[in-house]
């Protein structure tokens, strides 16, 4: 039994969304809907993905091609989902009862890259976790014991990193600044082709890359939504 | 994302270049091995079963090397339960018994390797002790002098709640024991590599619960908890009998029947793995000197008797053929069945037997015998020794008084009547090392095949060599065979004795051995059976245990039943194959390919307990074999990584941590959000920080 490996990682990647998820989502009803919504639309994105992917059979065996246009997908599905609030927004607003929420373009776009980074997150590391729960653990053929931990790290990565995407996205988008869009799809595919560097079991590599790239989104996204570092100071002191 | 799922898949295709679904099949291993599995009897339950019904029984594997690897084991070791693998020459029952009642282990592995290896039974000393003749003194398990398998250790009638996996397979036991060599051996620090076995057994407690739970939910429930032993008895006679409608059948007490017999059967602690070659050679003695028999008897001249030869099966359980047999016989018109269109024999009409016991030693032969059947004896001994001086066949025989009989069929006609007179050809003394067991093979025999092109329907010449040595299985077999059907020829012929140089073939026991022990797809079983299509037999030889009743120890006995029918019958000349449909004549093949029709014999009768058959059999009554099988699901095995304490726990700490921080983190940011983020569409907007 490894109930304490499986309970570890499901920690480890959930955690912090569930956290977000507690003090920032489950207030308010609308917040929870729009999750949901969003998570469905990257459902539609996978859904589509793996269509094109089956589709050209050729390019199969090339993973890179899949993972490109699986980016790409993702990105025109962010830019749908801004797009609907959009347009819905009115109808939002007398559902919602409370204006902050719906007209607070960062808390959308907030709540719904947590929803993108969730279900991908879910999607991602519940093969995994379901075999994490035992009785075995990798490394009897090849493989390293660190593998579960940083499958469950990358999945903590790939959420945090589409919430902090959504909401560098969604301003680029308000403002017209097409270098931040430019920003998240490169931060996209950097993350995703860092990735495929997991075949060849460097995970120390995978991971610092992208933790870093998780700490330059953040810092990204935090100027965006109006932070500085004098007023993290100044949060910290009080 | 796709993304990730397709890179997981890239991971497992470009590292172990064949192609994994998931992430699973990196961590596990499969094993294929043959289980112990569970049977039970009127008072107890024997084998083995895995813990649970969902999950099988884990433990870290430790290879046992010497006496000190089991007291580390079973002296409170670091990292409990164990899975001991262990060397067939370290399964003695000291050292099983030891690991069954610790604590710490939770499974064996016995792995295939045969060296140092002297003995291997896992067969009682005294087997089948409990169904026997009233007299006294027998087997006693305590006395090394009186025992029939000295080297046995009665494991396969002892209990155990873990598994216990045998790796025939050389690659598979190479498998445990890299793993256990390249992950346990150093510290116990590290991921250990462990083995889960899933074995779990429907059936516990006896054979009486197990029947009776089973019946009471048949209405609910299609499966049953346990399934009694069973197959068929394989009979023919020397004589043909006379055909009788089966309605109006009456039993003729004039038939007077001389009962020829062996067990046809044998079993293992280990699922379908028992080739039990050394106990064969009673059933090839048995085939040989029918063959020769048949080919010497006049056939127009009807002796007073006539031979009733008989391979009974389930013998290795308490003597289920012989005793369904004796139990048809009382039952008045139940053997034969009526579909055979003779006459039904009762008790009345058997009147001696010839048992063919273990010969485990060709060279010196006892013929033992109870008290009672004393002037018998001494007759049929003095003319078989006799026959054994002129035809200078080389074989020690002597008879052999003695109320200790060895373990046969012929203990449970002795039990009805210790008068009857009863001869058991049986080796002076036991030599089988490995009855019973995995190892009782073609080596343990030392049959090598001649593949000789004779024709094996053809008769040997004791004048003349033939193409195998003098101290081959085959000529030993021969000799013996040969022997007995002489004196089976005097009992038949009175006065006349046999007077030609011609003996039974070696050529035969030689094609008969390798069909059973080899393959069946040989050259005896493609003479006597027309296969159709392309199939002509299997790489591999078929199943003798008895079983529950199933498709698979169904095809031993079939070809028993040809192979019996084919040395009993008589060839009819001028006779086409259209012709030749109906039973008792049937068409084969022929030894030399030409295509014959022969009147034939043989036939098949139950070899199920009649505690099965009777109406509130009471089971402690011991009156009869009460074996029966556990059912089961799932019979599977497979190795992986057990992660260590350390490994576990960090990874539990590192969730734990990241989980607490988390929530810690983002109540504090959500706290300070509006003096962190610059909110313009709050209303707080404008307000300065209070600090």
């Amino acid at each position: 039994m490894t109930l304490a490996e499986f309970f570890g990682c499901a920690f480890l990647a959930f955690g912090p969304p569930l956290a977000m998820f507690c003090y920032t989502i489950s207030d308010s009803p609308i917040k929870i809907i729009l999750l949901i919504f969003s998570s469905f639309l990257w459902l539609l994105a996978l859904l589509l993905s793996s269509i094109i992917w089956f589709i050209f059979i050729p390019l199969k065996s090339y993973l890179i091609f899949g993972v490109v246009v699986s980016v790409l997908i993702q990105e025109a599905f962010r830019f749908i989902v801004y797009k609907l609030l959009d347009k819905t927004s009115a109808g939002l607003e007398e559902l919602a009862g409370n204006s902050l929420v719906i007209h607070n373009k960062t808390v959308l776009a907030y709540v719904s890259g947590l929803g993108f980074g969730i279900i991908s997150g879910l999607f991602q590391s519940v093969n995994i976790l379901a075999d994490a729960l035992g009785p075995g653990t990798m490394g009897l053929k090849s493989g390293s014991e660190m593998f579960f931990l940083t499958s469950a790290t990358m999945a903590l990565c790939i959420i945090l990193l589409h919430t902090f995407w959504s909401i560098i996205f969604f301003d680029g988008i308000h403002h017209r600044n097409k270098a931040h869009l430019s920003f998240v799809i490169l931060s996209h595919l950097f993350f995703s082709i860092t990735t495929l560097l997991n075949s060849s079991e460097i995970y120390s590599l995978t991971i610092i890359l992208s933790v870093i790239n998780v700490i330059l989104t953040m810092c990204f996204a935090f100027k965006i939504v109006g932070g500085t570092f004098e007023k993290l100071k100044r949060c910290i002191i009080c | 994302m796709i993304k990730i799922k397709l890179i997981l898949l890239n991971i497992v295709i470009l590292v172990n270049t064949v192609y994994c679904d998931r992430t699973k099949d990196k961590i596990y291993e499969n094993i294929s091995g043959h289980m112990c599995f569970r049977r039970l009897n009127a008072t107890h339950q024997t084998g083995c079963s895995s813990a649970g019904k969902s999950r099988g029984s884990v433990g870290v594997l430790h290879l046992i090397s010497s006496e000190d690897d089991i007291n580390f084991i079973i002296n409170d070791p670091p990292s409990p339960p164990y899975a001991p693998i262990i060397l067939p020459n370290h399964f003695t029952r000291e050292n099983i018994i030891k690991l069954r009642d610790s604590n710490y282990v939770s499974a064996i592995v016995l792995v295939n390797d045969t060296s140092d290896l002297d003995n291997f039974s896992q067969e009682s000393k005294c087997p089948n002790q409990f169904f026997r003749h009233a007299k006294q003194p027998v087997c006693d398990s305590k006395n090394q002098n009186t025992v029939w398998n000295p080297f046995g250790t009665g494991l396969l009638h002892e209990n155990f709640d873990i598994p216990i996996i045998f790796l025939a397979k050389k690659e598979e036991s190479d498998k445990v024991i890299k793993c256990y060599n390249d992950f346990n051996k150093a510290s116990s620090r590290k991921s250990l590599c462990s083995i889960e076995i899933n074995s779990f057994m429907a059936a516990s407690g006896n054979s009486e619960i197990c029947i009776r739970r089973s019946r009471s939910l048949a209405i609910i429930r299609q499966l049953t908890f346990c399934d009694p032993l069973q197959g068929k008895n394989v009979y023919g006679t020397l004589y043909p009998r006379e055909i009788v409608n089966p309605i109006n059948r009456t039993n003729d007490i004039d038939e007077k029947f001389i009962i020829v017999s062996a067990h046809f059967d044998t079993t293992s602690m280990f699922d379908g793995i028992a080739l039990g070659a050394m106990e064969f050679s009673s059933v090839a003695t048995l085939i040989s000197s029918a063959h020769f028999l048949k080919k010497i008897i006049k056939k127009d001249k009807k002796s007073k008797y006539n031979i009733l030869f008989m391979l009974f099966n389930g013998e290795s359980y308490d003597y289920i053929g012989s005793q369904r047999f004796i139990y048809d016989l009382k039952k008045n018109d139940s053997f034969p069945s009526p579909s055979s269109y003779t006459r039904p024999l009762t008790l009345d009409n058997i009147v001696m037997m010839i048992d063919i016991g273990a010969l485990d030693d060709f060279d010196s032969v006892s013929i033992y015998h109870l008290n009672e059947s004393e002037s018998f004896a001494s007759k049929f001994t003095s003319a078989i020794n006799s026959y054994n001086n002129k035809l200078k066949l080389n074989v020690n025989i002597n008879a052999v008084n003695s109320n200790n009989l060895p373990p046969v069929s012929a203990q449970m006609f002795l039990r009805e009547n210790p008068n009857f007179p009863t001869l058991i050809f049986a080796s002076k003394k036991p030599k089988n090392k490995f009855y019973h067991s995995v190892y009782d093979d073609v080596k343990n025999m030392k049959f090598s095949y001649y593949n000789t092109s004779e024709d094996f329907d053809q008769l040997d010449d004791s004048t003349k060599i033939t193409h195998f040595p003098s101290d081959s299985i085959q000529i030993k077999i021969r000799n013996v065979a040969t022997l007995i059907s002489l004196g089976l020829y005097n009992l038949l012929n009175e006065d006349n004795k046999y007077a030609e140089n011609l003996i039974a073939s070696s050529t035969l026991v030689d094609e008969f051995l390798y069909c059973y022990l080899k393959a069946t797809k040989c050259r005896l079983f493609d003479s006597i059976f027309v296969f159709s299509n392309d199939f002509n037999g299997l790489d591999y030889p078929p199943q003798r245990y008895v079983s529950v009743q199933a498709a698979i120890t169904l095809e031993a006995t079939g070809w028993a039943y040809r192979v019996l029918g084919f040395v009993l019958s008589q060839k009819i000349e001028n006779i086409q194959k259209e012709n030749c449909t109906v039973l008792p004549y049937y068409w084969i093949p022929g030894s030399l390919k030409t295509g014959e029709c022969r009147l034939t014999t043989q036939n098949l009768s139950y070899a199920l307990s009649p505690a099965f058959e009777e109406e509130g059999y009471n089971y402690k009554s011991n009156l009869y074999s009460t074996w029966t099988e556990s059912t089961w699901n799932d019979l599977s095995a497979r190795i992986f990584l057990q992660p260590s304490t350390a490994h576990e726990s960090l990874t539990f700490i590192i969730g734990l941590i990241m989980l607490i921080l988390s929530f810690i983190l983002v109540y504090f940011i959500n706290s300070k959000a509006e003096i962190l983020f610059n909110d313009i569409n709050t209303e707080h907007v404008a307000l300065p920080a209070q600090c």
